[in-house]
């Protein structure tokens, strides 16, 4: 076990280099000078003078390679650059900010895990029955619904019509605990809502076919009870897809959050970066690009290992 | 195609057409132009003119949801397209010429995945500014690996294709062969996964444009009307309503579009898995009646199973009588579909769902004396005696055990299931079991995971959670099958010996190979095509069969330097279409005009022998 988490981590170690080269390279060979495109916006041809300045104070004027080395240099220190329009340094604001957007991601799958979970370990135990055709068309609805369409609902209904919440917004837990967690809990279960439905459809099928193995028929051979079969037998078996696609989906949530953060006005990582790409702030977008690119990374190791954990035959592949 | 295939894709297909038809005729309706301002009718509620009302700046909203239709259409339409048609192409040169051209294909395709799709949108977005041209070519980037990997896999698999290799070592040029081959092959998939894109390429240009990082204002499109819609919320909410209703709408019917012909034209995923579990659940049968005759172990009289509801259903197993006493082993020899291993799962009660007992008793007397009909018995009183008296070891000892479980844990749990035993004290006795099956230093293996033993292994522990409680019946369904002939000796060794231990324990051994039951059995029950043909002592009725069908298998049977082989001619009859009289006639050299009148009943010759032929003289 622990080889193979040595494995996986250096293999993934090498995919944070190859994602912090990707972004320095789409940044620097695709066709256009930042500088220039920095400056044309309105449509009017940039002054040369202005674009050179530029071109000097971001570095682009040195040759790639030494570019290059600076940008992977400044990473290794944890620099991640200075925002062009303040000058505020991007791994400041990251750090302010990562962690709320963490936070409701969190709350997101938690609140899936707990709904989608045994949601679908029952629509499979009752498959083909009334409870499990209805749950599985809600599912297929929760699913379509795009969350920005639910989230800008769940905000007219619950804090403009019933006036339960505030539309939105954010407390710091530091200051009020209990208006920090209600103020949470609406972009919380927006994005909770499509990956519980995510959760339930995986949870239902991976359950029916573990209930084909034939060693569940071995199980109900040896006279085991049926509430140990499921748990102890088929649960765990059919955890292992079920892991990998919510893992699968919680990575992109942390670039999905953008448009729920948005709706509610949570001061997380989206934000900052919507706010960035409208501004063409190219220190801000890598940063953030490559800090959430990394996050993806680490947490598909997370994966890897947990799936080890979970499935023996793995650890051996 | 199947009819029922048609039904399941013409709901999604219609709809999804219908929303496209609308979207491409929106220039042809007599729609109000979608950005004409007026701003003196600002927000004004549904009227006659405006069917939908009017948004923030006096806009119809009817001609801008169908107009916005088009944006969000044409951006998911032609960008699932191109990504379609690009990522093919890098699977397919990827796979067909791998080395250096796989690294700058396939795999830097996929080196994209390693972003969270929103995110590289942005990406692209922050690179060349927000417009329905960068949308399309953010998603292009965005689908292309998807498309790319699943190219490349068919490509692979079809490389390795006999005749593509054949072809090659032939020196043909493969590549023709190989786009025939593949594409047909990959046509499928793909088509799920453009559907797929599509919808999932909706969701994120309306998301982007939501942002207003998307299609420019004042274009209209289904991200931007709910952008709007929102900031006027308090006054006029219904205006969110319109294009929610349309995008979430659009999304579910292309979803629904993904499903069925997923299901369509993937079969393998359409079959409802065999559960089990749900007759194991909710099999309560009637009541018990009062039992005649109790055999001392185990009697099945007149078994008759179906398979299925109705008039479809097919009689698999009909009239099957047979009988073990204890101490004894019964062999059930037959051809794949006799019913000899329904037979077996009947008798534990793990028939599954589509199979029921239709008729006939399985009289089991317990160790306490009663006799109970097996096949009436409610699921918690059979469960009782499952993994206690009545055991079963089965085929695959690969997939009959649980590869998430050590083995000692798997064996220790039959013993758990029925006797009051600490964790600790149960793990001690399944070692002793392992140890007991042979299995070589048996504390160290019973820590180990299926995985890592190998399959003769595998089979000693299946039998060891078996007779983990001193079963008085055992039931083997052709424990050897999956084995090596060396190792299926050493099993066959293995279940002599403990059923000599053992005592009383009375066995019944399912198979498909003589060989095996003159080695092992005292008696014989000979199945075809669901009924019992012969029955007698193992060395009588191998010695002189009394039935052709018997004759015919013995003879099949290569024996010593006689290398003739005589095979069985005809094939076996298909369950739904049974020869009227004797099932065995249309292959049988005896076979008269009387043979197919009227269906032979089960003859007793004396001695424990009986046949279902009505010329069992005449059987040499």
């Amino acid at each position: 076990m622990l080889g193979y988490a040595v494995r996986r981590s250096v293999v993934a170690l090498g995919l944070v280099w190859v994602v912090a080269t990707l972004v320095f390279l789409v940044i620097h060979l695709i066709p256009g000078d930042p500088a220039e495109l920095l400056l044309s916006q309105g449509g009017f041809a940039p002054d040369p003078a202005a674009v050179a300045e530029l071109r000097t104070q971001l570095g682009l004027d040195r040759p790639l390679p030494v570019q290059y080395g600076s940008y992977i240099g400044g990473l290794l220190h944890g620099d991640l650059g200075h925002s062009l329009l303040d000058e505020h340094p991007v791994a400041e604001e990251i750090a302010l900010r990562l962690p709320r957007t963490l936070e409701l991601i969190a709350a997101a799958a938690l609140l899936a895990v707990v709904f989608g979970l045994p949601l679908g370990t029952l629509a499979a135990l009752r498959a083909g029955g009334p409870a499990d055709r209805a749950l599985s068309v809600l599912a297929g609805v929760s699913m379509s619904v795009p969350v920005f369409v639910v989230g800008t609902l769940v905000v007219l209904v619950f804090a403009q019509k019933l006036r339960w919440v505030s539309a939105g917004g954010f407390t710091p837990f530091s200051r009020d605990p209990l208006e920090h967690l209600a103020l949470l809990a609406m972009p919380a279960a927006t994005i909770a809502l499509g990956l519980a439905a995510v959760v339930f459809r995986m949870t239902r099928s991976s359950i029916l076919e573990v209930l084909g193995r034939d060693y569940v028929r071995t199980a109900m051979a040896k006279g085991v009870a049926p509430l140990r079969i499921v748990v102890h037998h088929v649960i765990r078996n059919a955890l292992i897809p079920v892991v990998t696609v919510l893992a699968l989906h919680l990575g992109t949530l942390l670039g999905g959050t953008v448009l729920v953060e948005y709706v509610f006005n949570w001061p997380g990582l989206s934000g900052y970066l919507v706010n960035a790409v409208e501004a063409r702030d190219y220190p801000e977008v890598m940063g953030i690009v490559l800090v959430i690119s990394v996050l993806f990374v680490l947490l598909n190791l997370a994966v890897d290992l947990l799936y080890a954990l979970l499935d023996p035959r793995v650890r051996h592949a | 195609m199947e009819r029922r295939d048609l039904h399941r894709l013409a709901v999604p297909l219609a709809v999804v057409g219908g929303i496209v038809a609308l979207a491409a005729a929106a220039p042809l309706l007599p729609l109000a132009d979608p950005v004409h301002i007026e701003v003196s009718a600002r927000l004004t509620p549904p009227s006659e003119g405006h069917w939908l009302g009017q948004d923030e700046y006096g806009r119809d909203v009817l001609s801008r949801a169908i107009w916005g239709a088009r944006a969000s259409l044409a951006v998911s339409f032609l960008a699932a397209a191109i990504a379609g048609i690009a990522g093919t192409a890098l699977g397919l040169l990827g796979g067909y010429f791998r080395g250096v051209v796989e690294i700058l294909t396939v795999r830097s395709a996929e080196a994209v995945l390693c972003f969270p799709p929103l995110l590289l949108a942005l990406l692209v977005v922050t690179l060349l500014g927000p417009g329905a041209g960068t949308l399309i070519v953010a998603l292009s980037i965005l689908y292309a690996p998807s498309y790319a990997r699943v190219a490349y896999a068919e490509t692979l698999a079809a490389r390795n294709l006999d005749y593509v290799v054949a072809q090659e070592a032939l020196g043909a040029r493969s590549g023709r062969i190989l786009l025939r081959t593949v594409l047909p092959n990959v046509a499928p998939p793909l088509l799920v996964q453009f559907s797929l894109t599509v919808a999932s390429a909706m969701v994120l240009e309306s998301g982007l444009s939501f942002l207003g990082l998307g299609v420019v204002p004042p274009e209209p499109s289904w991200g931007l009307m709910i952008r709007g819609a929102r900031s006027t919320m308090d006054q006029a909410p219904w205006l969110l309503l319109w294009p929610c209703l349309a995008l979430t709408g659009t999304i579910v019917a292309l979803n629904m579009l993904c499903d069925a012909l997923r299901d369509v034209l993937d079969p393998r995923g359409r079959t409802v898995s065999a559960n089990p579990f749900r007759a194991f659940v909710s099999g309560l049968l009637p009541a018990t009646e009062p039992a005649p005759a109790p055999p001392a172990l185990l009697r099945v009289d007149g078994l008759h199973l179906a398979i299925g509801h109705g008039p479809g259903a097919l009689p698999a197993v009909r009239d099957v009588s047979l009988a073990v006493a204890p101490g004894e082993t019964l062999a059930v020899v037959g051809e794949s579909g006799s019913g000899k291993t329904l037979t077996g799962l009947a008798i534990l009660g793990l028939l599954p769902p589509v199979v029921r007992v239709t008729g006939g008793r399985i009289l089991y007397t317990g160790r306490d004396g009663t006799t109970v009909d097996l096949a009436r018995l409610g699921e918690p009183a059979l469960r009782r005696l499952r993994g206690d008296e009545l055991s079963m070891v089965f085929q695959d000892p690969s997939a009959s055990l649980n590869p998430v479980h050590r083995v000692g844990d798997q064996v220790a749990e039959t013993i758990r299931a029925h006797r009051d035993l600490s964790a600790a004290e149960a793990r001690r006795r399944a070692v002793a079991l392992l140890d007991r099956v042979g299995l070589p230093d048996a504390a160290r293996r019973a820590r180990a995971y299926p995985h890592e033993l190998s399959g003769g292994q595998r089979q000693r522990a299946v039998i060891a959670a078996a007779i983990a409680n001193g079963p008085r019946l055992l039931i083997a369904d052709e424990p050897t099958t999956a084995l090596d002939v060396t190792i299926q000796a050493q099993i066959l060794e293995l279940m002599a010996g403990l059923k000599a231990q053992a005592g009383g324990m009375g066995l019944i051994f399912v198979t498909h190979n003589l060989a095996v039951v003159s080695e092992i059995a005292d008696r014989v029950v000979v199945m075809y095509v669901g009924e019992v043909v012969e029955e007698g002592p193992v060395a009588e009725v191998f010695g002189s069969p009394r039935h052709p069908y018997t004759a015919a298998l013995v003879a099949s049977v290569p024996e010593g330097d006689d290398d003739r082989l005589s095979a069985i001619p005809g094939v076996v009859p298909p369950l739904h279409d049974l020869p009227a009289g004797c099932r065995f006639a249309p292959r049988c050299g005896l076979a008269e005009p009387a043979c197919t009148a009227g269906a032979p009943a089960l003859e007793s010759l004396g001695g424990g022998r009986s046949t279902r032929c009505r010329r069992w003289r005449e059987v040499a």
